[in-house]
């Protein structure tokens, strides 16, 4: 524990910023990851423990396009797409059979396809990690603003990151698609009756869900090493950021995935050796406080 | 429904306890051994999950915090004092119980989906601190040096035989005791929760210690199992304590049958059998596993007891 | 569901259960055993991160196989590797260390686990007794430096983390004074082997160099995917040099996040860590990192390790790392102590292994010996600094072997060990 280089750095203005930026940087691509997952909780009740998987795929595809193509541009659609494409056959073939089952018969399933899918992209892209390295348009030295390093490929990102928060929340709230979806989060039954076609609208949250997850594996690919099972400990954050903001709630999981963030940008100096355990412990307290989550309805 | 004679669960546990313990005098065979001993830790483990899951309908995430707990309570008692084993594997499992009714404590108060998380979350806690806690635990690389496996009655457990019988009894007596519990009025209680809540609060019952009493009964039994387990590798890891060890209590009860005493026993017996066969013939483990899962989550849509339960209905006792 | 639900099982369902049970029993434990052909297991990290650890001992792992059942086996027999994923879990591993030698008829071990699995493989081996073991890949001291942790056939044929940490130091220790590079931060993975290694070092770097002083230091979890805020935190602490001890694919993520904050630009960075593989994955790969040979064809300058540099390179399509070196000098041990000991037997060809002196392309003198502490000592060890091309490393210089002696001895002693 280093309680002194914490309230060295937090009245720094170098530190602040710089910390901050990497807890945004950070938190931002967990939102996007953990949107999904509280998008599909939210209208189908159901847990994807398999969105890691949806993460790892995002990025192997855009590592693949980027060798053939050269873009990074073209690397991040593809790779958003591939998984949208690889959400619906998940939700058409294989959740939409478990619906209305025990949520252990849905971790199941999930899990099965974690298995699988790690296996299949050890088969096709080889057991070892890669890295795809930075787009050549990024390779410039970082800024420095107050004081502290803000990286231009880090500012791009959050914007990107940023932009789809507001797309996502303006879509829920402005477009009839959004404004059945979010319906159908709270009364699945009376939505149907109504005579909208769920199966449709599953299959694109299902798509919407696990494209955002694949953004995310796809824009994080320059930076961060690809391997099979990759997916794994980012699921367990963006689990950890759903809970913590609300199951089912986007606001909530933005909030939560920021906080997270700021915590693993701040705790690192302060606690180096227990940054998890303080999330964990931040986990345990809410669940206990408002086990609802920060911003979710009490059920 | 007709009360359960004890006696008949006592008469076929001591049957199997002969059968398994007569099998080496015919044919020893090293490997089936060891898989008999990683089978009586890991049904304890699985079977123990099956009285919150399958029971109570409490699903916890965070089974493996008590496993892993009983694993490192044991092997620290063995490594820094004298105590004989058994004394080491009831303070062990004693400390667990009472860990569990702490955590407990803490838990059972919240609604379903609530409770999984929070179990999860303290499990990945608990977790963490073990990594941590390096001076004590050894961090990742788990408790090193071995577990003192000091004699107990002319047994020597360093023997494989003799820890062959050892699991093998421990883990009959084991399951008997958890057999008994179900079976007896508070085990119907514990359905009865299950069913319907609001009932049983009408009845008087005060559901938080109902279901309390039934997460320490648990997490005393996976603090058994875990005792098996350090025994086996004759350490303690981290990943025993870990939230994919959880999962593979998970998975052993869910393939074996949520709603049979001797589901998850099976279920655990799949996985582990799986594991030994398929490890050989291709790396590709998590490949086959995953069809085999889904084969059974799609194909059946429930573990093969319950399964087999529901194709005979008129053929059940 | 609930109208079936019955308390106890159904005679049929018993039938069945029982039927089940036989033929998941039957299946694994049919002997198959050719007693013409020797089994040696082996077991590793085949996937995940570290994948890397896996399989390119593996790979050298076969081509050992090739040479060896070339020049006629062992005894005359002929030998099978059998290759087991434990996915680094250390309860798997004992598991399958046990499988490998009772149900699989494996007559010797190669234990290519990382450091968590090894210390599990050494309980079986002590516990089985009957079975030789060489561990070719944990470096972590203790293994076999503690006399309580040493087993009496397993030896390990690998890097020793406290030799690597004499030879670092001293070389870091010179190459800081010359630079007068005095404040370091140090960044090492989150488990047993990261903070004890880092602790060696910088033990025996501020014996060395007194004047350093470590500024920060950041603790990233082993396979985390985002080192962000670790290295924003080292920057600000604005060190003059950077000590790492990440590895593989942490590393990699690690430098094209460092890039992207262009710190290697603001201070000098060193690590025993780098292989081939990571330098070649690594887009960008910075010049001017303070590195350990890990393996190199060029270290020693030899054309036997040349040669077997190019061989591998040229049937792998990739190079070797360090834990492929390690790999076939376990084989050169193997191949050497069963010529000298004649059998199998544990206890016998224990002995001929130890002490056990054999000539190699990757000793620091054409030789590597097995010492008495079952550990290997003489291996080549050099520092270097990287460049982004072939031959990925210049200006190496060999480490002092009588001086890693003597401090190890040394070492030794603080720890209790003897």
């Amino acid at each position: 524990m280093d309680l002194t280089a914490l309230g060295v750095c937090l009245t720094t203005s170098a530190c602040v910023v710089t910390q901050a930026t990497s807890g945004l940087i950070v938190g931002m691509l967990l939102f996007l990851v953990a949107a999904g997952v509280t998008l599909i909780f939210g209208v189908l009740k159901i847990v994807n423990f398999a969105h890691g998987t949806f993460y790892m795929l995002g990025g192997y595809v855009a590592y693949t396009t980027l060798n053939v193509t050269d873009s990074y541009a073209l690397a991040v659609l593809s790779g958003t797409l591939a998984t949208a494409l690889f959400g619906v056959l998940f939700e058409r073939f294989l959740i939409s059979r478990v619906y209305g089952s025990n949520v252990l018969m849905q971790l199941l399933v999930c899990y099965a396809v974690v298995l699988i899918f790690d296996d299949v992209v050890k088969i096709v892209w080889g057991p070892e990690f890669h890295a795809m390295g930075m787009p050549p348009a990024f390779q410039v030295p970082p800024l420095f603003i107050a004081g502290g390093v803000v990286p231009p490929f880090y500012i791009a990102l959050i914007g990107i990151t940023a932009l789809i928060a507001i797309v996502l929340s303006l879509g829920l709230s402005m477009t009839r698609i959004g404004k059945t979806v979010r319906a159908a989060a709270i009364n699945p039954q009376m939505v149907s009756a109504l005579g909208v076609n769920t199966t449709l609208l599953f299959a694109i949250v299902f798509a919407v869900g696990g494209g955002l997850a694949g953004l995310a594996g796809a824009l994080a690919a320059p930076v961060r090493s690809l391997s099979p099972g990759m997916g794994f400990s980012v699921l367990i954050e963006s689990f950890i950021v759903t809970v913590i903001g609300g199951m089912g709630s986007i606001a909530g999981a933005l909030v939560a995935a920021l906080l997270i963030g700021l915590v693993r940008g701040f705790g690192t100096i302060g606690f180096p050796q227990f940054t998890d355990g303080l999330i964990y412990i931040m986990m345990i307290i809410i669940l206990l406080l408002r086990p609802q989550g920060l911003f979710g309805r009490r059920s | 429904m007709k009360a359960h004679p004890a006696w008949r669960d006592a008469v076929i546990a001591a049957i199997a306890v002969i059968v398994v313990l007569a099998i080496p005098l015919f044919h020893r065979s090293p490997a089936f051994e060891d898989f008999v001993i990683r089978l009586s830790a890991m049904a304890l483990f699985a079977t123990s999950l099956n009285l919150l899951v399958g029971n109570t309908g409490m699903v916890s995430f965070g089974h493996g915090m008590f496993y892993g707990l009983g694993a490192y309570a044991f092997a620290l008692t063995m490594q820094m004092t004298d105590l004989s084993l058994p004394v080491a594997a009831v303070l062990a499992v004693l400390f667990t119980t009472f860990a569990a009714l702490c955590v407990g404590a803490i838990c059972v108060r919240l609604s379903t989906d609530y409770f999984a998380f929070i179990t999860l979350a303290v499990q990945m806690l608990f977790f963490s601190i073990i990594i941590s806690w390096q001076s004590l635990t050894g961090g990742d690389q788990g408790l090193r040096g071995g577990i003192p496996r000091r004699e107990i009655f002319g047994f020597e457990l360093a023997s494989q035989l003799h820890l062959y019988q050892f699991c093998t009894v421990v883990a009959v007596l084991g399951l008997l005791a958890l057999r008994h519990i179900t079976t007896s009025p508070f085990g119907q209680t514990l359905r009865m929760i299950r069913d319907n809540e609001n009932r049983v609060s009408f009845l008087g019952v005060v559901l938080w210690q109902a279901r309390l009493r039934a997460f320490t009964i648990a997490g005393a039994f996976a603090g058994l199992g875990g005792v098996l387990a350090a025994l086996f590798v004759s350490g303690a890891y981290p990943e025993l304590a870990d939230w994919p060890n959880s999962g593979q209590a998970i998975f052993a009860v869910m393939l074996g049958g949520i709603n049979s005493f001797l589901g998850p026993v099976l279920g655990a017996m799949i996985l582990l059998a799986l594991n030994d066969v398929v490890t050989r013939f291709t790396e590709y483990y998590g490949l086959v596993l995953g069809i085999v899962i889904l084969a059974f989550a799609v194909g059946l849509r429930r573990g093969v007891l319950d399964f087999l339960r529901l194709a005979w209905p008129g053929r059940a006792r | 569901m609930t109208t079936t639900r019955k308390p106890g099982l159904s005679r049929r369902s018993t039938l069945a259960l029982m039927g089940a049970g036989a033929a998941t029993f039957a299946a694994p434990w049919v002997a198959r055993a050719d007693a013409n052909i020797l089994r040696i297991g082996m077991q590793s990290i085949l996937s995940g991160p570290i994948a890397l650890l896996g399989n390119s001992s593996r790979n050298a792992l076969m081509m050992e196989q090739d040479r060896i059942n070339a020049a006629g086996g062992f005894l005359g027999r002929q030998i099978e590797f059998l290759f087991r994923d434990s996915k680094g879990q250390p309860q798997e591993s004992a598991r399958i260390a046990r499988e490998l030698v009772n149900s699989s008829g494996c007559e010797l071990l190669v234990d290519s686990e990382a450091s968590s699995g090894a210390f599990a493989v050494q309980e079986v081996i002590r516990d089985l007794g009957n079975v030789v073991c060489i561990h070719t890949n944990s470096e972590t001291s203790a293994l076999t430096a503690d006399p309580k942790i040493r087993a009496p056939t397993a030896f390990r044929v690998a890097r020793q983390g406290v030799h690597d940490a004499v030879a670092g130091s001293i070389y870091l220790a010179d190459f800081s004074k010359a630079r007068k590079l005095n404040k370091w931060a140090t960044c090492s993975p989150d488990y047993a082997y990261g903070r004890d290694t880092t602790a060696q070092y910088l033990q025996f770097l501020k014996q060395f160099n007194p004047d350093i002083e470590v500024v920060t230091d950041a603790w990233p979890k082993l396979g985390q995917p985002d080192f962000t805020e670790v290295i924003t935190k080292l920057i600000q602490a604005k060190p003059q040099a950077l000590f790492t001890l990440l590895y593989a694919g942490d590393l990699s993520a690690f430098v094209n996040q460092a890039n992207v904050y262009a710190l290697f630009s603001q201070m000098t960075v060193a690590t025993p860590n780098v292989d081939y593989p990571v330098m070649a994955a690594i887009k960008n790969l910075p010049a001017g990192i303070q590195s350990a040979t890990r393996y190199l064809e060029t270290f020693p300058d030899t054309p036997a390790n040349k040669e077997w540099g190019e061989a591998y390179h040229k049937r792998w399509n990739e190079r070797p790392t360090t834990w492929s070196w390690q790999c076939t000098v376990a084989m050169q041990f193997y191949e050497a102590g069963i010529k000298k000991a004649n059998t199998l037997e544990a206890k016998a060809l224990s002995a001929a292994l130890t002490g056990l002196k054999i000539n190699t392309p990757f000793g620091a003198d054409g030789t590597i010996t097995m010492r008495d502490d079952h550990t290997t000592i003489n291996y080549a060890i050099g520092w270097g600094q990287t460049t982004p091309k072939e031959p990925f490393m210049v200006d190496i210089k060999p480490a002092d072997w009588g001086k890693i002696i003597e401090l190890e001895t040394e070492w030794k002693k603080q720890q209790k060990y003897i």
